[in-house]
């Protein structure tokens, strides 16, 4: 029985981990990249190179320090991430930007190879055990002058050419609260919002209502049935003569009483008992010195 | 020498002179000073939800102590003053979701349960929210500050706290102020509509009492209400997770010492910290504006609608249900959830007319199906506007 309970303790925690780990460093994307750099950003070193900008779509922070970088299908551990950066822990929804201009020297978000602007160029991003594929695009050919190629929307599946470019930030910008507008322009009153939302609170609470009425429908007739089992009777009688208002005025006598409810009342001298839970810092046992015994 | 000393001494007292709160007092702050010894007047005197309004009125005499912006840190819209630091929990929205789960421990719904037709009340009262949130449309709001502001109207402060904090966080201390404020006069605002809307006949109805409910119908509540409200309105989850949770810690029977800290403990601190920081953002500098004006009407307004949705639902359900099935239309009031106390007032008001006729556990029903309303009505308002 305990080698059960250990089991199926153990599968709960194996379960539990597996899910953790899909939270992890499998959940970063590749999300934007720029192949030609004539005119754009410049890394520390003032150089200005092609890069690949990493994306942490998941609501926790994710290390992404051992993991690889790769251009080639065949040497998927090409480029490692240095361990124990600071600056690999990526926070949510947040990005980290690797520079692809060959000079791994220069730190850790400088890669081990470039892109190349006259062919496909295939990036790749590994789990730390250099098997797991976590991510991998392949960016064609004929790439633009200081046009990125990215994800539309940070993390989700279209890619194309953006519209504005991004390093280290979110590839969609708004410039306008484009939900608020809509309701503006479309729900200016506010009866749609109204109606919908009161549908569905309708909705929830029926359907809660639906579901009670049956779970109660089965808790009455399964009390009937053990009323009938304990009696020995077959008839569908359910017994008792004494009234809902008797009873509630019992229950309601047993609660004051329970509760002390009228342990206070004008003109009225009532006792109550004090006690006081035992405690040895206050016993009379340990303050006083013991007799000794011949 | 000696002169030099006493003008030294008299730049210094001149300099501390004007970090006293005597020179840096405004109007603004006397008035705020007022209503929140207004506030702890009315908790003391005439015990109007104690509890909330002497830390929200204790809160609003320490964040409007004047004091010079020098960067001392000691302000509540100071980062990182002590102030500041408890602040956080109203700003990000943490300390709603703990108070729900006390709310969750100490929430019997066993009327609700056996009498699952009060449900649809809680639902008809959360109209008072749509209402204010149609005329702060109306009065020049943006949507998502008049979602925020409607939600007073579900007469629940953590839930108002918790949308205000996502959808306006600058509106959010008038809100919680308003909610509070209002919860706390639901004796006052309440009552006259209620008899408004309904005969005397209505009023006398008596409803039949309700039945034992199994402690296995009391476990599942939470575990099929959870699911159902949160499936379809996933981003009521803090809230309704914690309500529910709280609910199965103290349904369970194998977790009592989790439900009564919970319900205790766990609810009262957080209770302390909510209603003195809430207090506290009251700052006159930022609080006394003609929007804070506007949301305190709009707040009036929407416990109204509220009020008078839940009764003439409650009318027009009775059309369609048989005599002796009827619903005592004074029991429309508590579809907002400020529970006990609109079941309260529900039971005062019945017993005017018929001294024998006990509405408080029908009251009940409804009461606790409005928390949950308005959770689910926050949930679709953020979804929507978030």
């Amino acid at each position: 029985m305990i080698k059960k309970k250990t089991g199926v303790l153990l599968s709960l925690m194996l379960l539990c981990s597996i899910g953790a780990q899909a939270q992890l460093v499998t959940s970063m994307r590749i999300n934007e990249v720029l192949v030609i750099n004539e005119d754009n950003f410049v890394d520390d070193y003032g150089k200005r190179n092609g890069w690949i900008e990493l994306y942490n779509p998941s609501a926790g922070t994710v290390n992404i320090g051992g993991c690889f970088l790769t251009d080639d299908k065949d040497n998927p551990k090409k480029y490692p991430i240095p361990k124990g950066d600071v600056l690999t822990r990526i926070k949510p929804r947040q990005h980290a930007l690797f520079w692809a201009d060959g000079v791994a020297s220069h730190g850790t978000f400088h890669l081990n190879f470039t892109l190349d602007p006259d062919k496909e160029n295939y990036i790749a991003l590994y789990d730390a055990d250099g098997r797991t594929l976590v991510d991998e695009i392949t960016i064609p050919a004929g790439q633009q002058t200081d046009i990125s190629y990215g994800r539309r929307i940070d993390g989700q599946d279209e890619w194309g050419y953006l519209e504005k470019v991004t390093p280290s930030t979110n590839n969609l910008t708004l410039d306008t609260n484009e939900k608020m507008d809509n309701f503006k322009q479309n729900d200016a009153i506010g009866i749609g919002m109204t109606l919908t939302a009161m549908a569905v609170v309708f909705l929830g609470l029926i359907l809660l209502f639906l579901c009670f009425k049956g779970v109660g429908k089965a808790a009455i007739s399964a009390s009937k049935r053990r009323a009938e089992k304990a009696s020995g009777e077959t008839s569908g009688k359910s017994g008792g003569d004494v009234s809902g208002e008797i009873l509630a005025a019992i229950s309601m006598a047993l609660y004051e009483l329970d509760e002390d409810v009228h342990d206070i009342e004008n003109t009225v001298l009532t006792i109550q008992k004090v006690k006081r839970n035992y405690s040895p810092w206050s016993s009379k046992i340990y303050g006083l010195r013991e007799t000794p015994r011949k | 020498m000696q002169e030099s000393f006493l003008s030294f001494l008299g730049e210094n007292l001149q300099l501390f002179l004007t970090y006293t709160g005597v020179y840096n007092v405004t109007p603004g702050h006397l008035i705020m000073i007022a209503v929140g010894l207004l506030f702890i007047f009315l908790a003391i005197r005439y015990e109007f939800e104690p509890m909330l309004l002497i830390p929200i009125g204790f809160g609003i005499l320490i964040g409007n102590i004047p004091f010079k912006d020098a960067g001392l840190q000691i302000g509540i819209y100071e980062e990182n003053s002590v102030l500041n630091i408890l602040y956080q929990g109203v700003t990000q929205g943490w300390y709603p979701p703990l108070i729900f789960l006390g709310i969750g421990a100490m929430t019997d719904f066993s009327a609700l349960i056996s009498n699952p037709k009060l449900m649809l009340i809680g639902a008809a009262a959360q109209f008072g929210i749509f209402g204010a949130y149609i005329i702060a449309l109306q009065m020049g709001f943006e949507p998502n500050q008049a979602g925020a502001i409607g939600i007073i109207g579900g007469a629940d402060g953590p839930t108002a706290i918790f949308l205000s904090s996502k959808l306006a966080p600058n509106l959010m201390g008038a809100i919680a102020v308003s909610a509070y404020s209002y919860m706390a006069l639901v004796p006052i605002i309440q009552p006259p509509f209620m008899r408004l809307l309904t005969t005397k006949k209505e009023r006398v109805i008596r409803m039949k009492p309700p039945r034992v409910v199994s402690s296995t119908e009391k476990i599942i509540f939470p575990i099929i209400g959870l699911l159902l409200t949160c499936f379809l309105v996933p981003t009521g989850l803090p809230l309704l997770g914690m309500l529910f949770f709280g609910n199965l810690l103290k349904e369970s029977g194998v977790t009592r010492r989790l439900a009564e800290t919970a319900r205790g403990p766990l609810i009262d601190t957080i209770t302390i910290l909510l209603g003195i920081t809430v207090g506290a953002s009251t700052q006159a500098t930022q609080f006394i504006t003609l929007n804070s004006v506007k949301i305190f009407g709009l707040g009036a307004l929407s416990f109204v609608i509220a009020t008078c949705a839940g009764i003439l639902f409650v009318k027009f359900f009775n059309l369609f249900l048989k005599e002796g099935n009827k619903i005592n239309p004074l029991i429309g009031n508590a579809g907002v959830s400020a529970v006990p106390d609109s079941a309260r007032i529900s039971q005062t008001v019945g017993l005017e007319y018929a001294p024998t006729n006990y509405l408080l556990m029908h009251a009940m029903g409804p009461n606790v199906a409005g928390v949950i309303g308005s959770a689910v009505a926050a949930g679709i308002l953020l979804g929507f506007l978030g």
